[in-house]
């Protein structure tokens, strides 16, 4: 069984100040960390391998600099990683993104399931994995707890509203995983010296593809575009909220409500 | 010169710092308060390849050299002292020992379980009458055919009474003193003949195991003694010299904890209307802080790589255990001044990093003698011999 | 006051009020919760004639499900110019393929400029599965926007890490743009219940679904979230009175309970529920503390919260200084009118 599982990564919030009144960001220590969902994505995927007989293949979900990203995934025990580079691919979107990933999971010879976050840590978008779902015209499953896979068939735990319910269905399909669903494990030491030296069993393991040679200029045209920041106003402590225990009551449960929704 | 670690140790100290936050830190205040080795942390550090890190991958090891045993000594002591110093003694002097001065065959049978983690290994050498003064050890070792029959006692060793593998000092030629009088031998503890004694109570690092080691006629085979007869004394020095340098790491990463926390403390606590971080005299101490926690870590990455490139280290190895072990006391103590009363409270973390701090200028040689290591090869250069 | 005439103007406007024809124009794929029209969709509704108004152009909803054809006058009354039905008993909302056929077919016929949905779980999976066969844009969690006049694109603002700060996107060729709306982000139109329509039924071919639901996961649980990782919390202090009015606080928040110090010695929580820097320290998004006075040691340990929400009945409370909103009052005199109005 192929397991394609793709990896992402986020800048570290803890290293990231929003000033409310400059209006500005600083970046204070730039570190980076995997998409926590694409982390529990691929430890997923890895669960899966240790059940049974599978690949787990990671592939970049976005344009980035360098291929630690994928080596992170190895380093986890992913058994091969596709570096995906190029001019051409530096401003893609989630669009060109799944374009791309359908693309090379062509060029891999197929897949029975592909794995990637249900959402990201900075930007909140979960788009990727639904749209490469419908690129490829496979069945999708959204938000999953868990996953089992095996004889064709996958059956997954989703959250319905209150209650968590099982979800079956075929492969191949996409399957997208929330962010804390299960706790990632940590690399093997000696897997991960082999993977940052490129040594041992793990030295052919990382392949860099150039995405400018397999698909054309006009193919990877985003369709979104960044038009710039926002920032919350200052927050204004001590407001004393007054009026009747009635009126007191329905401020403050409003503003719950608000803060809570969504 | 390239200052910058390695895409491989980056990725290593990332790990090792996760590792550290998320499974170490819960227990490390619980360990301390009951007194207990935190056996669940060093089997996942075990499954990890974690205990084995500066051993070649050939003997089950990491392959990440000295730099990545610092590494994870900075990490590990920067969240619980009474791990690293578990894990210090474990690999580096238990294991290493086997490691710097085993034949083939003793590689093979024991550092590779020990680099997996499969086992544990202690370093014994010190006892009541030998501390500073090594070659003062009574233990002995006596020639019975292909066995070596050892007798006598260890103490304030730390590992030991959980060990299934250590690196014991004896005297097999009483006449001959340090050199050529002392053989190092690998024992199985599960040897008739060895006895765990007393455990003691201790100020702090009290995560971690010290006590007191009874040998009596405990059969060894003439295969395990490690190194020549008579040569023990050298090969336990070598060890020495590689686990001060580690030791100064651990105390980096202590320090840098020390540091991390007052700085948090003086930006929140307000007195006379601002914050902490606005008076210059907790300014100047989180200044002095940061300055000797700057020069610790070129220190210790150096000597690091000298180690790693083959260059002589015994002088700056002392240099890193004197010096990091100075710079997180002074740090602990300068922290625990910021925070005042909280600080001196059970419930927060740095009563007990001041307690755990204390021991690094005593185990592992203390300060006195790493200076005297020090000194003595200064003038050495000179022509002029010092003994201790 | 005389109420004829009033009514002979909204009958007026009844009457003047045409069924919008189809083409362009914003629309906006209504959900049902609980037997009514999802408050998200009305805000949708709302956000959607912000925009019709600067563009021009009719608002249109789309309200699929099964039994639902009497909750479209909710929509027209909330200012839809226009509504498409699809009453089916496979539009249930688990089964995702045949709504989005229904929603291919129909939007492949009037080709919107901009479509509209709630973000929320049918949001989430149905929008980037619609905008990928159409070729259109999509952006989640649309909190805020503005309209770029001259290409007609949405310059749509969402939060990022949580609200920390907001990227701002627009697409400004591929159409139709899709966004999904926040819950509580815009404000809920008036509903205006003289707006009447004339809903199109649509024509639904149930597709055949391409998973299964099997049932409730047995034995599932989900991993326990420590309070340090809590994203709501409900303290209370000594001073509370009756601990329970907290409990049902959280509870009705679905918060992690929580307590100072004092809270702990009068014996009403356990030692890993203390909020304080000899305890847990914790950064949710929303903390409300209930009869805690605050000393330096709870504050810091909450410092980094998003949102507090302080009831303590001395006016002088440390606790006060945290706190974006501050009820100087007894917990016992207010928190049963909260938990009143939060039902």
């Amino acid at each position: 069984m192929r397991i394609t599982v793709i990896l992402r990564r986020v800048l570290d919030p803890a290293g990231i100040v929003a000033h409310r009144r400059l209006r500005r960001l600083f970046i204070n220590r730039e570190e980076y960390i995997l998409q926590p969902a694409d982390r529990c994505a691929l430890e997923v995927a890895l669960r899966i391998k240790d059940a049974g007989d599978a690949e787990v293949v990671v592939v970049s979900g976005q344009p980035e600099p360098s291929d630690d990203t994928l080596r992170r995934g190895l380093a986890m025990g992913a058994d091969r990683a596709i570096y995906l580079c190029g001019e051409s691919f530096d401003d893609a979107d989630d669009a060109v993104v799944t374009s791309v990933l359908k693309t090379v999971i062509g060029q891999l010879g197929g897949a029975d399931l592909v794995l990637a976050g249900a959402t990201t840590l900075d930007t909140g978008q979960g788009q990727l994995g639904i749209r490469l779902a419908e690129a490829l015209g496979w069945p999708q499953i959204v938000g999953v707890r868990s996953v089992e896979a095996k004889n064709g068939r996958l059956r997954a735990v989703c959250q319905d509203e209150e209650q968590f319910v099982l979800v079956e269905s075929d492969l191949p399909a996409v399957v997208t995983v929330c962010p804390e669903a299960v706790k990632p494990r940590y690399a093997d030491g000696v897997r991960l010296i082999n993977v940052y030296r490129g040594q041992g069993e793990m030295a052919e393991s990382l392949e860099t593809w150039d995405v400018g040679d397999m698909m054309s200029a006009d193919e990877l045209v985003p369709l979104l575009e960044s038009r710039g920041r926002d920032f919350p106003p200052e927050r204004t402590l001590g407001e004393r909220v007054e009026g009747t225990p009635d009126e007191v009551a329905q401020t403050i449960a409003d503003a719950l409500r608000q803060r809570l929704r969504g | 010169m390239d200052f910058t670690f390695s895409p491989e140790h980056e990725a290593l100290r990332r790990m090792i710092r996760e590792f550290a936050e998320n499974e170490v830190a819960p227990i490390a205040a619980e360990i301390d308060r009951e007194g207990r080795v935190p056996f669940e942390v060093l089997h996942q550090m075990a499954e990890m390849g974690l205990l084995g890190v500066c051993f070649p991958q050939e003997y089950g090891g990491m392959g990440a050299g000295e730099a990545g045993y610092c590494i994870l000594m900075e990490e590990l002591g920067r969240i619980c002292t009474s791990t690293a110093t578990n894990v210090g003694a474990h690999i580096g002097i238990g294991a290493m020992t086997i490691y710097l001065d085993g034949n083939e065959e003793q590689k093979r049978k024991y550092l590779t379980p020990l680099a997996r983690g499969e086992k544990f290994a202690a370093f014994l050498l010190t006892e009541s009458d030998a501390g500073s003064d090594a070659a003062a050890i009574r233990t002995r070792a006596v020639r019975d055919g292909d066995h070596w029959v050892i007798n006598g006692t260890k103490t304030f060793n730390t590992n030991g009474s959980f060990a299934d593998i250590a690196t014991v000092m004896a005297v097999t030629d009483p006449t001959l003193g340090a050199r050529g009088g002392i053989t190092a031998f690998i024992v199985e503890t599960d040897t008739p003949g060895f006895e765990v004694g007393r455990h003691e109570d201790k100020m702090g690092i009290r995560g971690s195991s010290t006590a007191e080691l009874v040998f009596e006629d405990m059969r060894v085979p003439h295969e395990n003694v490690l190194g020549k007869v008579g040569e023990g004394f050298v090969a336990f020095m070598k060890s020495l010299d590689m686990g001060r340098l580690t030791l100064g790491a651990a105390g980096l990463g202590g320090a840098q904890a020390a540091l991390d926390w007052s700085v948090q403390w003086a930006r929140t606590r307000e007195q006379f209307g601002v914050p902490l971080a606005q008076k210059q005299s907790v300014q100047w101490m989180i200044a002095d802080m940061a300055t000797e926690i700057e020069a610790l870590r070129s220190l210790v990455y150096r000597v690091a790589w000298m180690v790693d490139t083959g260059q002589p280290f015994t002088q700056v190895a002392a240099m890193c255990k004197l010096y990091g072990s100075e710079v997180a006391s002074r740090a602990i103590d300068r922290a625990l001044q910021i925070h005042g009363g909280l600080g001196y409270s059970r419930d927060y973390p740095i009563e007990r990093a001041f307690r755990d701090a204390r021991i690094a200028e005593i185990f592992e040689g203390t300060n006195e003698i790493q200076r005297i290591v020090i000194a003595s090869r200064i003038f050495r250069e000179h022509g002029v011999r010092i003994s201790p | 006051m005389d109420a004829s005439f009033l009514d002979l103007m909204m009958a007026q406007q009844e009457e003047s009020f045409e069924e919008a024809e189809g083409g362009g124009g914003v629309w906006v794929v209504a959900d049902v919760e609980g037997g009514q029209i999802a408050p998200v969709t009305l805000e949708a509704v709302g956000a959607a004639r912000t925009l019709a108004e600067s563009l021009g152009a009719y608002v249109y909803g789309v309200l699929l499900g099964h039994e639902v054809t009497s909750l479209a006058d909710s929509l027209y009354q909330a200012g839809a110019d226009g509504v498409r039905v699809g009453d089916h008993p496979d539009l249930d909302s688990s089964v995702l393929e045949s709504r989005l056929a229904v929603l291919a077919d129909l939007f492949a016929e009037e080709q919107p400029e901009i479509i509209l949905f709630g973000a929320n779980a049918t949001g989430a999976a149905l929008a980037p599965r619609l905008a990928q066969r159409m070729g259109g844009g999509l952006i989640e969690h649309v909190t805020a926007f503005s309209l770029e006049e001259s290409s007609r694109a949405v310059e749509a603002g969402f939060p990022v890490y949580g609200g920390d700060y907001f990227e701002i996107r627009a697409c400004p060729e591929a159409r139709p743009q899709f966004l999904t709306i926040e819950p509580g982000a815009f404000a809920k139109p008036f509903l205006d219940e003289y707006r009447k329509g004339d809903p199109t039924v649509l024509d639904v071919e149930p597709a055949e679904p391409a998973t299964r639901v099997l049932g409730p996961a047995e034995g599932f649980e989900a991993p326990r979230v420590p309070l340090s990782e809590a994203s709501v919390v409900v303290a209370g202090g000594r001073q509370v009175g009756d601990f329970a009015l907290v409990r049902r606080l959280a509870d009705r928040l679905g918060a992690h309970v929580a307590g100072d110090r004092g809270a702990w010695d009068a014996g009403v929580i356990d030692s890993d529920q203390i909020v304080d820097v000899r305890g847990t320290t914790v950064s949710p998004d929303v903390y409300v503390a209930v009869g805690i006075r605050g000393d330096t040691f709870h504050n810091a340990a909450m410092e980094s919260a998003g949102f507090v929400v302080a009831i303590h009945p001395d006016r002088d409370a440390s606790i006060f200084d945290v706190a974006d909103l501050c009820v100087e009052a007894r917990p016992d005199m207010v928190l049963p009118a909260i938990l009143e109005s939060l039902r």
